[in-house]
């Protein structure tokens, strides 16, 4: 593991959607920017309000790839269905099945319009040794 | 699994619009894949995942006689966008990444009795009106707030929901695929969360490449058959494109993961796991089917909902002359139990179009000299098509053909090609007027971004898959 490797993301070319890569020295920050990442792509600038209280998100899933979709797809459902959009995350809890995470961020007036779900293609959390690599197809 | 371009080994032109990829180049496919395209069309299909996501298609259990991709086929996840595919029902497969998170994203037009002069000054304003009538985005319609009850029964009934409250006609059913009701839908099989984004989503567009265009005639290509449709140069239409909404999309991320969960208990394993899927006959792809079908109804019922609000606003702009006909509906994201060739299949038509010719039974009578209408959109500054379904098509392509023109580049490159402000002002100097929220959602749906839909539409008439009717062109153009 690299501790001089800093969380970081971009979105990579496909034809109709949208491909995530997400790095990371640790599995927790892997998903802690992904969260960024979805709401950068969601449009969503807004700085937290300094009153914003922490509210906590918890997903299960067979393994940690799929913990990855099941993650975001909570937090577009949340985005759409609230109009929440995290952008500041503490990870409480995380194993390759479960993760526990308290989410801070901008209730907006319209809720976000790009993502409708994140898909399991092309789908993978890759440990290597300077961390954690993961990618995710977003349909959009 | 195996997801990178690939030239595979061993395709062939079998006809001169036609492409395979025999069922031996993959040791796990079951069937060949054959792809719709000219030579041009070809090498570009070659250019992204599309042919490997067709293969992958080609292994799925109980998949029957070829997979297909239309001309205007592009990488989706899981199946290819253009891709069709038929399962037996007695021993295959449905799968949800088959039929795609917008259940039922479809087209239909609307024909008005005004020609393009009757516009008048009238086109920026009527432009702007429905911009302001239809919710965009992701913005509720409070009109249209539906409770517990209400949703069921939009689930249930589809279009036929609205009758009552005065926003559909008996003649508005007659002319959309399957009456605008699938009679399979299950709303109980629809997750308590779906309903939630559901509730307040009729009547709405959403964003990305949904719009509602209005369209003039530009040239009539087939006489006999644009009369039997109704359609004459210069007149005035509306094309309106949009789904199922989050209610469809949550349905899609709900049964993709219990398919998950259980295609271990029935031995199946896969080439990428967005396929997922389980036996028709199983209790979960029976509970899909059901839920399914009900999301279907919910985007039929949309853009029923929003043909009202169409309705409405040519209406207030040119009273009774305003009326708006509706030609037809058609879902491009679906699956259908269906009858080809003596067999019962549940054809999967992942951004494809049903284009049934003359003899078939579900071909509304008033059109079965001519075929089922088909539209084929192409971008918001090119042209749109009106097609004729043909019972070639039944043979070559389980009476499917394409849905649109067809992404030639990513978002991310549209955006790095042209800006929207730059977008809006060719667009503008076209003389064609646009409404659109985002100016970087304007810039990825670009002309540019999209392949020639003449040249698309010219193999799928050279195919025999349809007969070219009627050429649209934009004037104005709402996006969401």
């Amino acid at each position: 593991m690299n501790p001089d490797l800093q969380p970081h993301h971009a979105f990579v070319e496909h034809t109709g959607e949208e491909r995530l890569l997400v790095h990371s020295p640790t599995l927790a920050g892997l998903f802690t920017q992904s969260g960024r990442a979805l709401a950068e792509l969601q449009g969503v600038t807004t700085t937290v309000p300094t009153d914003a209280q922490w509210r906590p998100v918890e997903v299960t899933a067979t393994d940690s790839a799929a913990l990855l979709v099941e993650w975001l797809n909570e937090l577009i459902f949340l985005a759409e269905h609230e109009r929440w959009v995290p952008v500041e995350f503490r990870v409480d809890l995380i194993t390759p099945t479960r993760l526990r995470v308290w989410g801070r961020g901008p209730t907006v007036p319209v809720a976000p319009s790009r993502v409708k779900a994140a898909t399991r293609h092309g789908l993978e959390v890759v440990r290597h040794d300077a961390g954690y690599r993961g990618e995710v197809v977003l349909d959009v | 699994m195996s997801d990178v371009a690939v030239a595979p080994a061993g395709p062939a032109r079998i006809a001169p619009f036609l492409y395979e990829i025999p069922a031996s180049t993959r040791r796990d496919m079951r069937v060949p894949a054959r792809i719709y395209a000219d030579e041009v069309l070809w090498e570009r299909i070659r250019g992204d995942a599309s042919l490997t996501q067709l293969m992958n298609v080609a292994t799925l259990t109980g998949v029957h006689g070829a997979v297909y991709a239309m001309p205007d086929v592009h990488e989706g996840y899981g199946f290819p966008v253009g891709g069709v595919a038929a399962m037996r029902v007695e021993d295959g497969v449905v799968s949800p990444g088959g039929v795609g998170y917008d259940i039922n994203c479809g087209v239909r037009l609307l024909v008005s009795e005004l020609d393009r002069k009757a516009l008048g000054n009238k086109l920026e304003s009527l432009t702007h009106d429905l911009s302001r009538s239809i919710p965009s985005g992701w913005h509720a319609n409070a009109e249209l707030q539906l409770g517990p009850a209400e949703l069921d029964r939009v689930l249930r009934e589809g279009s036929a929901a609205l009758v009552e409250r005065g926003l559909a006609t008996a003649e508005d059913l007659r002319y959309t695929e399957a009456g605008g009701s699938l009679a399979a839908a299950d709303p109980a099989a629809v997750s308590d969360r779906a309903r939630s984004r559901g509730h307040d989503q009729l009547g709405t567009m959403g964003s990305g490449n949904h719009f509602v265009e209005i369209e003039v005639v530009d040239e009539i290509l087939d006489a006999a058959a644009a009369a039997v449709f109704g359609l004459r140069r210069g007149q005035v239409c509306v094309l309106i494109h949009t789904g199922s909404r989050g209610l469809g999309h949550q349905v899609c991320t709900d049964y993709v993961r219990l398919m998950g969960e259980v295609m271990p208990r029935y031995g199946i394993t896969l080439p990428d796991p967005q396929l997922a899927c389980a036996p028709i006959n199983s209790p979960e792809g029976q509970r899909y089917l059901g839920a399914m079908c009900a999301a279907a109804n919910f985007a039929f019922a949309n853009r029923q909902a929003i043909t009202a609000a169409v309705r409405d606003a040519f209406s207030r702009a040119f009273g009774e002359s305003g009326g708006l006909r509706l030609l037809y509906d058609v879902a491009h994201n679906i699956a259908k139990l269906e009858e080809h060739g003596g067999r019962r299949l549940c054809v999967h038509r992942k951004g494809a179009t049903r284009a049934f010719g003359p003899t078939h039974p579900e071909t509304p009578a008033a059109y079965r000299s001519a075929g089922q209408p088909v539209f084929i959109p192409g971008s918001m500054g090119t042209a749109s098509y009106v097609l004729a379904g043909s019972d070639a098509a039944l043979a070559g392509s389980f009476g499917s053909t394409c849905h649109g023109a067809g992404r030639a580049m990513s978002r991310r490159a549209a955006k790095r090609a042209q800006t929207g402000g730059e977008v809006r002002r060719v667009l503008e100097d076209q003389g064609i007027v646009v409404r659109c929220p985002s100016s970087a959602g304007l810039a990825e749906e670009s002309p540019e971004a999209y392949k020639d839909v003449h040249r698309v539409v010219n193999v799928v008439e050279r195919a025999g898959l349809a007969r070219r009717v009627a050429r649209l062109r934009p004037l104005g153009v709402v996006k969401g």
